[in-house]
Protein backbone atom coordinates (compact mmCIF):
# COMPACT_ATOMS: atom_id res chain seq x y z
CA UNK A 1 0.00 0.00 0.00
CA UNK A 2 1.54 3.56 -0.95
CA UNK A 3 1.60 6.38 1.67
CA UNK A 4 -1.04 9.12 1.46
CA UNK A 5 -1.20 12.77 2.24
CA UNK A 6 -3.01 15.89 2.83
CA UNK A 7 -1.41 18.49 0.22
CA UNK A 8 -4.37 20.80 0.35
CA UNK A 9 -6.85 22.38 2.54
CA UNK A 10 -9.90 24.70 2.44
CA UNK A 11 -13.08 26.02 4.35
CA UNK A 12 -15.58 28.57 4.09
CA UNK A 13 -16.80 30.51 6.88
CA UNK A 14 -19.27 28.50 8.63
CA UNK A 15 -22.61 30.43 9.90
CA UNK A 16 -25.10 31.58 7.36
CA UNK A 17 -24.93 31.89 3.57
CA UNK A 18 -27.21 32.59 0.65
CA UNK A 19 -25.66 30.18 -1.81
CA UNK A 20 -26.50 26.81 -2.53
CA UNK A 21 -24.19 23.88 -1.07
CA UNK A 22 -22.59 23.09 -4.36
CA UNK A 23 -21.62 26.57 -4.32
CA UNK A 24 -19.86 26.51 -0.65
CA UNK A 25 -17.94 23.22 -1.49
CA UNK A 26 -16.66 24.77 -4.65
CA UNK A 27 -15.34 27.85 -2.81
CA UNK A 28 -13.50 25.35 -0.02
CA UNK A 29 -12.57 23.53 -3.19
CA UNK A 30 -11.15 26.38 -4.76
CA UNK A 31 -9.37 27.36 -1.78
CA UNK A 32 -7.62 23.77 -1.56
CA UNK A 33 -6.67 23.59 -4.76
CA UNK A 34 -4.69 27.19 -4.51
CA UNK A 35 -3.41 25.98 -1.10
CA UNK A 36 -2.19 22.63 -3.27
CA UNK A 37 -1.09 24.96 -5.98
CA UNK A 38 -2.75 22.51 -7.99
CA UNK A 39 -4.58 23.20 -11.48
CA UNK A 40 -8.41 21.60 -11.51
CA UNK A 41 -7.24 19.37 -14.24
CA UNK A 42 -5.17 17.36 -11.90
CA UNK A 43 -7.82 15.91 -9.64
CA UNK A 44 -8.68 12.72 -10.50
CA UNK A 45 -11.99 11.86 -8.75
CA UNK A 46 -14.42 13.77 -6.18
CA UNK A 47 -15.49 11.90 -2.89
CA UNK A 48 -18.49 13.96 -1.48
CA UNK A 49 -20.60 14.65 1.85
CA UNK A 50 -23.93 15.74 1.78
CA UNK A 51 -26.58 14.84 3.90
CA UNK A 52 -30.46 16.31 4.08
CA UNK A 53 -29.77 18.77 0.32
CA UNK A 54 -32.84 16.23 -0.69
CA UNK A 55 -34.71 17.92 1.85
CA UNK A 56 -33.49 21.55 2.73
CA UNK A 57 -32.34 22.15 -1.02
CA UNK A 58 -34.63 19.78 -2.74
CA UNK A 59 -31.58 17.82 -4.37
CA UNK A 60 -29.95 14.55 -5.14
CA UNK A 61 -27.54 14.03 -7.04
CA UNK A 62 -25.25 16.42 -5.14
CA UNK A 63 -21.61 15.07 -6.10
CA UNK A 64 -21.58 15.77 -9.78
CA UNK A 65 -23.66 19.09 -9.28
CA UNK A 66 -20.67 20.17 -6.77
CA UNK A 67 -18.14 18.97 -9.33
CA UNK A 68 -20.18 20.93 -12.15
CA UNK A 69 -19.87 24.22 -10.10
CA UNK A 70 -16.22 23.53 -8.82
CA UNK A 71 -15.53 23.01 -12.72
CA UNK A 72 -14.22 19.55 -12.73
CA UNK A 73 -17.54 17.78 -14.09
CA UNK A 74 -15.77 15.27 -15.91
CA UNK A 75 -14.24 13.01 -13.17
CA UNK A 76 -15.79 10.25 -10.73
CA UNK A 77 -17.96 11.52 -8.51
CA UNK A 78 -19.46 9.88 -5.60
CA UNK A 79 -21.83 11.65 -2.93
CA UNK A 80 -21.34 9.43 0.52
CA UNK A 81 -23.94 9.65 3.28
CA UNK A 82 -23.07 8.52 6.96
CA UNK A 83 -25.33 11.67 8.59
CA UNK A 84 -22.87 13.83 10.25
CA UNK A 85 -19.57 11.39 9.45
CA UNK A 86 -20.24 11.48 5.62
CA UNK A 87 -17.05 13.19 4.41
CA UNK A 88 -14.90 11.95 7.22
CA UNK A 89 -16.12 8.38 5.28
CA UNK A 90 -15.50 10.04 2.15
CA UNK A 91 -12.04 10.97 3.28
CA UNK A 92 -11.29 7.21 4.12
CA UNK A 93 -12.28 6.12 1.09
CA UNK A 94 -10.26 8.41 -0.81
CA UNK A 95 -7.10 7.24 0.96
CA UNK A 96 -7.94 3.94 0.05
CA UNK A 97 -8.01 4.31 -3.31
CA UNK A 98 -4.89 6.18 -3.34
CA UNK A 99 -3.03 3.48 -0.99
CA UNK A 100 -4.52 1.24 -3.34
CA UNK A 101 -2.59 2.87 -6.45
CA UNK A 102 -5.52 3.64 -8.29
CA UNK A 103 -6.05 7.22 -8.44
CA UNK A 104 -2.99 10.17 -7.29
CA UNK A 105 -4.90 13.11 -6.85
CA UNK A 106 -8.93 13.10 -4.99
CA UNK A 107 -10.65 16.17 -4.20
CA UNK A 108 -12.73 15.09 -0.63
CA UNK A 109 -15.20 17.20 0.90
CA UNK A 110 -18.61 18.12 1.53
CA UNK A 111 -20.92 20.73 2.26
CA UNK A 112 -24.50 21.59 3.86
CA UNK A 113 -27.02 24.29 3.60
CA UNK A 114 -29.83 24.00 6.49
CA UNK A 115 -30.47 27.91 7.57
CA UNK A 116 -32.39 28.50 4.69
CA UNK A 117 -35.40 26.44 6.43
CA UNK A 118 -36.96 27.23 9.88
CA UNK A 119 -35.60 25.53 13.19
CA UNK A 120 -38.43 23.07 13.57
CA UNK A 121 -37.95 21.50 10.01
CA UNK A 122 -34.45 21.34 10.16
CA UNK A 123 -34.78 19.23 13.60
CA UNK A 124 -36.97 16.77 11.57
CA UNK A 125 -34.66 16.79 8.68
CA UNK A 126 -31.92 15.96 11.09
CA UNK A 127 -34.20 13.17 12.84
CA UNK A 128 -34.26 11.56 9.82
CA UNK A 129 -31.07 10.03 10.93
CA UNK A 130 -32.57 7.81 13.52
CA UNK A 131 -34.77 4.75 13.07
CA UNK A 132 -38.61 5.75 11.19
CA UNK A 133 -40.53 2.85 12.64
CA UNK A 134 -39.48 3.28 16.06
CA UNK A 135 -37.62 6.51 16.95
CA UNK A 136 -38.63 8.68 14.96
CA UNK A 137 -42.64 8.25 15.33
CA UNK A 138 -41.83 8.96 18.91
CA UNK A 139 -40.51 12.19 18.26
CA UNK A 140 -37.42 11.40 19.24
CA UNK A 141 -34.85 14.21 17.91
CA UNK A 142 -31.19 14.58 18.13
CA UNK A 143 -30.45 16.32 20.99
CA UNK A 144 -32.89 13.67 22.43
CA UNK A 145 -30.15 11.53 21.36
CA UNK A 146 -27.51 12.97 23.06
CA UNK A 147 -29.89 13.68 26.79
CA UNK A 148 -30.37 9.83 26.69
CA UNK A 149 -26.40 9.27 26.31
CA UNK A 150 -25.68 12.16 28.83
CA UNK A 151 -28.28 10.83 30.94
CA UNK A 152 -27.14 7.07 31.34
CA UNK A 153 -23.81 8.55 31.52
CA UNK A 154 -24.49 10.90 34.95
CA UNK A 155 -26.15 7.61 36.53
CA UNK A 156 -23.25 5.65 35.64
CA UNK A 157 -20.35 7.97 36.06
CA UNK A 158 -21.83 10.88 38.20
CA UNK A 159 -21.22 13.34 35.36
CA UNK A 160 -22.57 16.67 35.62
CA UNK A 161 -24.53 19.29 34.05
CA UNK A 162 -21.64 21.77 34.87
CA UNK A 163 -19.06 19.24 33.53
CA UNK A 164 -20.58 19.28 30.35
CA UNK A 165 -21.35 23.44 30.31
CA UNK A 166 -17.23 23.57 30.83
CA UNK A 167 -16.97 21.66 27.24
CA UNK A 168 -19.23 24.30 25.91
CA UNK A 169 -17.01 27.29 27.18
CA UNK A 170 -13.84 26.01 26.35
CA UNK A 171 -14.90 25.07 22.70
CA UNK A 172 -16.62 28.85 22.98
CA UNK A 173 -13.25 30.54 23.83
CA UNK A 174 -10.99 28.30 21.52
CA UNK A 175 -13.70 29.43 18.13
CA UNK A 176 -13.06 33.45 19.12
CA UNK A 177 -9.44 32.54 17.74
CA UNK A 178 -10.69 30.93 14.62
CA UNK A 179 -11.74 33.51 12.26
CA UNK A 180 -13.76 30.88 9.78
CA UNK A 181 -15.81 29.73 12.94
CA UNK A 182 -19.24 30.64 13.80
CA UNK A 183 -19.78 31.95 16.56
CA UNK A 184 -16.68 33.63 18.23
CA UNK A 185 -17.85 35.08 21.39
CA UNK A 186 -16.75 33.61 24.75
CA UNK A 187 -19.49 32.60 27.16
CA UNK A 188 -19.81 31.73 30.92
CA UNK A 189 -20.62 28.80 32.79
CA UNK A 190 -23.63 30.58 33.90
CA UNK A 191 -24.42 31.19 30.19
CA UNK A 192 -25.05 27.46 29.53
CA UNK A 193 -26.06 26.83 33.06
CA UNK A 194 -28.87 29.36 32.83
CA UNK A 195 -29.94 28.57 28.77
CA UNK A 196 -33.10 26.62 28.70
CA UNK A 197 -33.71 23.01 28.16
CA UNK A 198 -33.76 21.56 24.48
CA UNK A 199 -33.71 18.04 25.69
CA UNK A 200 -32.92 17.52 29.23
CA UNK A 201 -30.33 17.64 30.75
CA UNK A 202 -29.08 18.88 27.71
CA UNK A 203 -29.32 22.99 27.24
CA UNK A 204 -29.59 25.26 24.72
CA UNK A 205 -25.95 26.02 25.11
CA UNK A 206 -24.89 21.98 24.92
CA UNK A 207 -26.24 22.22 21.56
CA UNK A 208 -23.75 22.74 18.34
CA UNK A 209 -25.61 25.03 15.54
CA UNK A 210 -27.38 24.75 12.36
CA UNK A 211 -24.44 26.00 10.15
CA UNK A 212 -24.10 26.58 6.51
CA UNK A 213 -20.64 25.38 5.02
CA UNK A 214 -18.49 23.80 2.77
CA UNK A 215 -14.87 22.34 3.18
CA UNK A 216 -12.18 20.55 1.12
CA UNK A 217 -9.09 18.72 1.53
CA UNK A 218 -6.89 17.13 -1.45
CA UNK A 219 -5.37 13.97 -0.91
CA UNK A 220 -2.33 12.65 -2.99
CA UNK A 221 -0.26 10.24 -3.28
CA UNK A 222 3.48 9.71 -1.88
CA UNK A 223 5.12 10.22 -5.13
CA UNK A 224 2.98 13.27 -6.09
CA UNK A 225 3.16 14.91 -2.19
CA UNK A 226 6.72 14.74 -2.31
CA UNK A 227 6.84 17.67 -4.98
CA UNK A 228 4.83 19.55 -2.50
CA UNK A 229 5.96 21.80 0.34
CA UNK A 230 4.53 21.07 3.52
CA UNK A 231 2.64 17.39 3.10
CA UNK A 232 0.80 16.03 6.20
CA UNK A 233 0.81 12.36 6.06
CA UNK A 234 -2.21 10.10 6.53
CA UNK A 235 -1.10 7.74 9.03
CA UNK A 236 -4.26 6.08 9.78
CA UNK A 237 -8.09 5.86 9.10
CA UNK A 238 -10.60 3.72 10.12
CA UNK A 239 -14.36 3.15 10.33
CA UNK A 240 -16.92 1.27 12.63
CA UNK A 241 -20.54 0.84 13.21
CA UNK A 242 -22.88 -0.20 16.03
CA UNK A 243 -26.47 -0.84 15.96
CA UNK A 244 -29.04 1.69 14.78
CA UNK A 245 -31.29 1.69 17.21
CA UNK A 246 -30.90 3.13 20.57
CA UNK A 247 -32.53 0.31 22.15
CA UNK A 248 -30.19 -2.20 20.62
CA UNK A 249 -27.41 -0.44 22.32
CA UNK A 250 -25.88 -2.32 25.06
CA UNK A 251 -24.56 0.63 26.98
CA UNK A 252 -25.90 4.16 26.79
CA UNK A 253 -23.04 5.41 28.48
CA UNK A 254 -20.34 4.74 25.62
CA UNK A 255 -19.83 4.54 22.01
CA UNK A 256 -18.81 1.30 21.67
CA UNK A 257 -18.19 2.64 17.58
CA UNK A 258 -15.82 5.33 18.77
CA UNK A 259 -13.83 2.53 20.97
CA UNK A 260 -13.15 -0.15 17.42
CA UNK A 261 -12.52 2.50 15.05
CA UNK A 262 -10.31 4.50 17.36
CA UNK A 263 -8.13 1.37 17.97
CA UNK A 264 -7.91 0.41 14.37
CA UNK A 265 -6.36 3.36 13.87
CA UNK A 266 -4.07 3.44 16.54
CA UNK A 267 -2.90 0.29 15.73
CA UNK A 268 -2.44 1.32 11.33
CA UNK A 269 -0.48 4.49 12.86
CA UNK A 270 1.24 1.84 15.00
CA UNK A 271 0.75 5.14 17.77
CA UNK A 272 -1.18 5.25 21.13
CA UNK A 273 -3.41 8.10 22.48
CA UNK A 274 -0.52 9.14 25.14
CA UNK A 275 1.19 10.15 21.31
CA UNK A 276 -1.75 12.42 20.35
CA UNK A 277 -0.65 15.99 20.36
CA UNK A 278 -4.36 17.74 18.92
CA UNK A 279 -7.41 16.66 18.82
CA UNK A 280 -10.59 17.88 16.74
CA UNK A 281 -13.11 15.49 17.61
CA UNK A 282 -17.33 15.53 17.16
CA UNK A 283 -19.07 17.79 19.88
CA UNK A 284 -22.07 18.00 18.34
CA UNK A 285 -23.44 18.42 21.92
CA UNK A 286 -20.92 18.56 25.15
CA UNK A 287 -21.71 14.92 26.35
CA UNK A 288 -20.69 13.54 23.19
CA UNK A 289 -17.46 15.57 23.55
CA UNK A 290 -17.09 14.19 27.43
CA UNK A 291 -17.73 10.05 25.78
CA UNK A 292 -15.71 10.76 23.18
CA UNK A 293 -12.45 12.05 25.03
CA UNK A 294 -12.98 8.67 26.61
CA UNK A 295 -13.42 6.56 23.65
CA UNK A 296 -10.54 7.89 22.39
CA UNK A 297 -8.05 6.23 25.04
CA UNK A 298 -7.41 10.07 26.47
CA UNK A 299 -8.75 9.59 29.74
CA UNK A 300 -10.51 6.97 31.57
CA UNK A 301 -14.03 6.05 30.67
CA UNK A 302 -16.20 8.41 33.43
CA UNK A 303 -13.36 10.45 33.67
CA UNK A 304 -14.25 12.76 31.42
CA UNK A 305 -16.62 15.07 32.65
CA UNK A 306 -13.65 15.92 35.21
CA UNK A 307 -10.87 16.62 32.79
CA UNK A 308 -13.44 19.48 30.81
CA UNK A 309 -13.84 20.63 34.40
CA UNK A 310 -9.88 20.74 35.21
CA UNK A 311 -9.25 22.44 31.40
CA UNK A 312 -7.12 19.42 30.58
CA UNK A 313 -8.80 19.66 27.05
CA UNK A 314 -8.26 23.45 26.55
CA UNK A 315 -5.56 24.93 24.67
CA UNK A 316 -2.30 24.68 26.76
CA UNK A 317 -4.23 21.63 28.79
CA UNK A 318 -2.54 17.83 28.83
CA UNK A 319 -4.36 17.37 25.42
CA UNK A 320 -6.27 20.51 23.53
CA UNK A 321 -9.39 19.10 22.21
CA UNK A 322 -11.54 20.57 19.33
CA UNK A 323 -8.94 24.11 19.25
CA UNK A 324 -10.95 25.28 15.95
CA UNK A 325 -13.69 25.81 18.03
CA UNK A 326 -15.52 22.63 17.50
CA UNK A 327 -18.85 22.13 16.36
CA UNK A 328 -20.51 24.10 19.09
CA UNK A 329 -18.62 26.81 18.24
CA UNK A 330 -16.93 26.89 15.02
CA UNK A 331 -20.36 25.48 13.51
CA UNK A 332 -21.78 21.98 11.91
CA UNK A 333 -22.80 22.03 8.41
CA UNK A 334 -22.90 18.13 8.95
CA UNK A 335 -21.80 17.10 5.15
CA UNK A 336 -18.83 19.43 5.40
CA UNK A 337 -17.74 18.53 9.30
CA UNK A 338 -15.30 15.74 9.11
CA UNK A 339 -13.41 17.07 6.20
CA UNK A 340 -13.53 20.69 8.57
CA UNK A 341 -11.62 19.09 11.06
CA UNK A 342 -9.42 17.32 8.81
CA UNK A 343 -8.55 21.21 7.82
CA UNK A 344 -8.23 22.32 11.47
CA UNK A 345 -5.98 19.18 12.03
CA UNK A 346 -3.74 19.59 9.10
CA UNK A 347 -3.33 23.79 9.91
CA UNK A 348 -1.77 22.68 13.22
CA UNK A 349 -0.05 20.06 11.84
CA UNK A 350 1.72 22.81 9.82
CA UNK A 351 1.97 25.22 12.26
CA UNK A 352 -0.03 28.21 10.81
CA UNK A 353 -2.86 28.41 13.18
CA UNK A 354 -1.80 31.43 14.52
CA UNK A 355 -3.36 31.97 18.25
CA UNK A 356 -4.64 28.94 18.72
CA UNK A 357 -1.40 26.97 17.78
CA UNK A 358 -0.32 24.18 19.69
CA UNK A 359 3.36 24.22 20.44
CA UNK A 360 4.79 21.90 18.71
CA UNK A 361 2.17 19.41 17.46
CA UNK A 362 3.39 16.20 15.67
CA UNK A 363 0.13 14.02 15.61
CA UNK A 364 -3.32 14.83 14.98
CA UNK A 365 -6.07 13.30 15.54
CA UNK A 366 -9.59 13.38 13.83
CA UNK A 367 -13.04 11.76 15.39
CA UNK A 368 -16.71 12.34 13.45
CA UNK A 369 -19.77 10.31 14.89
CA UNK A 370 -22.91 10.20 12.30
CA UNK A 371 -26.67 9.32 13.40
CA UNK A 372 -27.60 7.38 16.94
CA UNK A 373 -23.80 7.00 17.39
CA UNK A 374 -24.32 4.13 14.90
CA UNK A 375 -20.91 5.31 12.34
CA UNK A 376 -18.01 6.51 13.54
CA UNK A 377 -14.38 7.42 11.67
CA UNK A 378 -11.28 8.09 13.37
CA UNK A 379 -7.82 9.16 11.07
CA UNK A 380 -4.23 10.20 12.43
CA UNK A 381 -2.13 12.37 11.03
CA UNK A 382 1.54 13.14 10.91
CA UNK A 383 4.17 15.51 10.09
CA UNK A 384 7.67 15.04 8.67
CA UNK B 1 -35.86 -20.90 4.01
CA UNK B 2 -37.59 -20.42 6.93
CA UNK B 3 -40.11 -17.28 7.07
CA UNK B 4 -38.50 -14.11 9.69
CA UNK B 5 -39.68 -14.95 13.18
CA UNK B 6 -41.26 -11.70 13.35
CA UNK B 7 -41.86 -8.88 11.23
CA UNK B 8 -41.75 -5.34 12.11
CA UNK B 9 -45.54 -4.84 10.72
CA UNK B 10 -45.85 -8.44 13.29
CA UNK B 11 -44.91 -7.10 16.29
CA UNK B 12 -46.53 -3.69 15.80
CA UNK B 13 -50.01 -5.53 15.17
CA UNK B 14 -49.49 -7.28 17.78
CA UNK B 15 -48.29 -4.48 20.09
CA UNK B 16 -51.51 -2.23 19.22
CA UNK B 17 -53.18 -5.19 20.88
CA UNK B 18 -50.53 -4.65 24.06
CA UNK B 19 -48.57 -7.28 23.75
CA UNK B 20 -44.65 -7.14 22.93
CA UNK B 21 -43.00 -9.88 21.00
CA UNK B 22 -39.26 -10.40 20.99
CA UNK B 23 -37.10 -13.25 19.32
CA UNK B 24 -35.24 -15.85 21.18
CA UNK B 25 -32.07 -17.36 19.61
CA UNK B 26 -33.06 -21.14 19.66
CA UNK B 27 -29.05 -21.87 19.69
CA UNK B 28 -27.42 -19.55 22.10
CA UNK B 29 -30.61 -17.88 23.68
CA UNK B 30 -29.64 -14.23 22.41
CA UNK B 31 -32.87 -12.18 23.03
CA UNK B 32 -33.36 -9.59 20.58
CA UNK B 33 -36.05 -6.77 19.35
CA UNK B 34 -37.15 -7.70 16.04
CA UNK B 35 -36.67 -7.70 13.45
CA UNK B 36 -33.20 -9.64 13.21
CA UNK B 37 -32.08 -12.27 10.54
CA UNK B 38 -29.45 -13.40 11.56
CA UNK B 39 -28.66 -13.78 15.46
CA UNK B 40 -25.39 -11.49 15.88
CA UNK B 41 -24.40 -13.35 18.78
CA UNK B 42 -23.85 -16.82 17.10
CA UNK B 43 -24.26 -15.96 13.66
CA UNK B 44 -27.29 -18.44 13.26
CA UNK B 45 -30.85 -18.14 12.24
CA UNK B 46 -33.70 -19.82 14.41
CA UNK B 47 -35.45 -17.28 16.12
CA UNK B 48 -38.40 -17.90 18.00
CA UNK B 49 -41.00 -15.70 18.97
CA UNK B 50 -41.27 -15.03 23.11
CA UNK B 51 -43.80 -12.78 24.61
CA UNK B 52 -42.32 -9.88 26.70
CA UNK B 53 -44.25 -8.83 30.07
CA UNK B 54 -44.02 -4.99 29.45
CA UNK B 55 -42.81 -4.30 32.77
CA UNK B 56 -39.59 -2.88 33.09
CA UNK B 57 -37.28 0.40 34.24
CA UNK B 58 -36.34 3.47 32.95
CA UNK B 59 -32.39 3.20 31.60
CA UNK B 60 -32.49 6.72 30.47
CA UNK B 61 -34.81 9.13 29.54
CA UNK B 62 -35.00 12.82 28.22
CA UNK B 63 -37.95 15.44 28.07
CA UNK B 64 -37.88 16.81 24.12
CA UNK B 65 -39.08 20.29 24.26
CA UNK B 66 -37.82 21.56 21.31
CA UNK B 67 -39.63 18.95 18.76
CA UNK B 68 -39.81 17.94 14.73
CA UNK B 69 -42.73 19.97 13.45
CA UNK B 70 -44.94 16.41 13.47
CA UNK B 71 -44.72 16.48 16.90
CA UNK B 72 -44.57 20.33 17.83
CA UNK B 73 -48.06 20.09 19.35
CA UNK B 74 -47.17 17.37 21.76
CA UNK B 75 -44.33 19.00 23.19
CA UNK B 76 -42.58 18.98 26.18
CA UNK B 77 -43.00 14.65 26.09
CA UNK B 78 -40.96 12.74 27.67
CA UNK B 79 -39.13 9.44 25.80
CA UNK B 80 -37.28 6.97 27.52
CA UNK B 81 -35.15 3.55 27.01
CA UNK B 82 -36.59 1.21 28.88
CA UNK B 83 -34.88 -2.31 30.19
CA UNK B 84 -37.31 -5.11 30.16
CA UNK B 85 -37.45 -7.63 32.89
CA UNK B 86 -36.20 -10.22 30.59
CA UNK B 87 -33.15 -8.12 29.99
CA UNK B 88 -33.89 -6.62 26.32
CA UNK B 89 -34.71 -2.89 25.74
CA UNK B 90 -37.04 -0.93 24.47
CA UNK B 91 -37.69 2.68 22.83
CA UNK B 92 -40.78 4.23 23.81
CA UNK B 93 -42.71 7.42 24.82
CA UNK B 94 -43.55 7.58 28.43
CA UNK B 95 -47.48 8.94 29.51
CA UNK B 96 -49.15 9.50 32.73
CA UNK B 97 -46.37 10.26 34.66
CA UNK B 98 -45.85 13.53 35.80
CA UNK B 99 -41.57 15.15 33.86
CA UNK B 100 -40.86 16.48 37.39
CA UNK B 101 -40.95 12.45 38.85
CA UNK B 102 -39.40 10.96 36.15
CA UNK B 103 -35.50 8.83 37.56
CA UNK B 104 -33.10 6.16 36.05
CA UNK B 105 -34.61 3.40 38.04
CA UNK B 106 -37.99 4.15 38.22
CA UNK B 107 -40.31 1.17 37.52
CA UNK B 108 -42.58 1.82 33.82
CA UNK B 109 -45.11 -1.15 32.26
CA UNK B 110 -45.77 -1.08 28.41
CA UNK B 111 -48.86 0.46 27.04
CA UNK B 112 -49.81 1.04 23.39
CA UNK B 113 -49.67 4.38 21.94
CA UNK B 114 -51.58 5.28 18.42
CA UNK B 115 -49.40 8.89 17.08
CA UNK B 116 -51.13 9.96 13.96
CA UNK B 117 -52.15 6.35 13.19
CA UNK B 118 -49.32 4.61 13.71
CA UNK B 119 -48.43 2.27 16.29
CA UNK B 120 -45.75 3.19 18.98
CA UNK B 121 -44.32 1.85 21.98
CA UNK B 122 -45.87 4.00 25.12
CA UNK B 123 -44.55 3.33 29.08
CA UNK B 124 -46.95 4.21 31.81
CA UNK B 125 -47.08 4.17 35.51
CA UNK B 126 -45.47 0.41 36.94
ZN1 LIG C 1 -27.63 -16.96 18.77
Amino acid sequence: MRRVAVIGVGVTKFGKHDRTSAELFAEAARDALIDAELSPSAVQALYYGNVVGSETEKQLHTGPQAASVLGIPTVPTTRFETACASSHAAFRHATMEIAAGVSDIIMVGGAERVLNVPTAESTEYFAYASDASWEQTLGLTFPGVFALVARAHMAKYGTTEEQMAHVAVKNHRHGVLNPKAQFRKEITLDTVMTSPYIADPLKLYDCCPFTDGGAAVILASEEVARRHKRPIWVLGSAAASDYMLLHDKKDLSRVPATERAAAAAYRQAGLEPDDVDVVELHDCFTIAEIVATEGLGLFEPGAGGIAAEKGWTSLGGKIPVNTSGGLKAKGHPIGATGAAQIVEIVTQLRREAGQRQVDGAKVGLTHTLGGNTATVLVSLFGRD
Amino acid sequence: MTETAVTLKKFFETARDGRLTAIKCGRCGNLEIPPKEFCDACGQRDWKPLALSGDGTIASYTIIRVAPTKHAGDAPYAVAVVKLREGVSLFGRIVDIPLDRLAVGMPVRFRPLVIRNETAVGFGPA
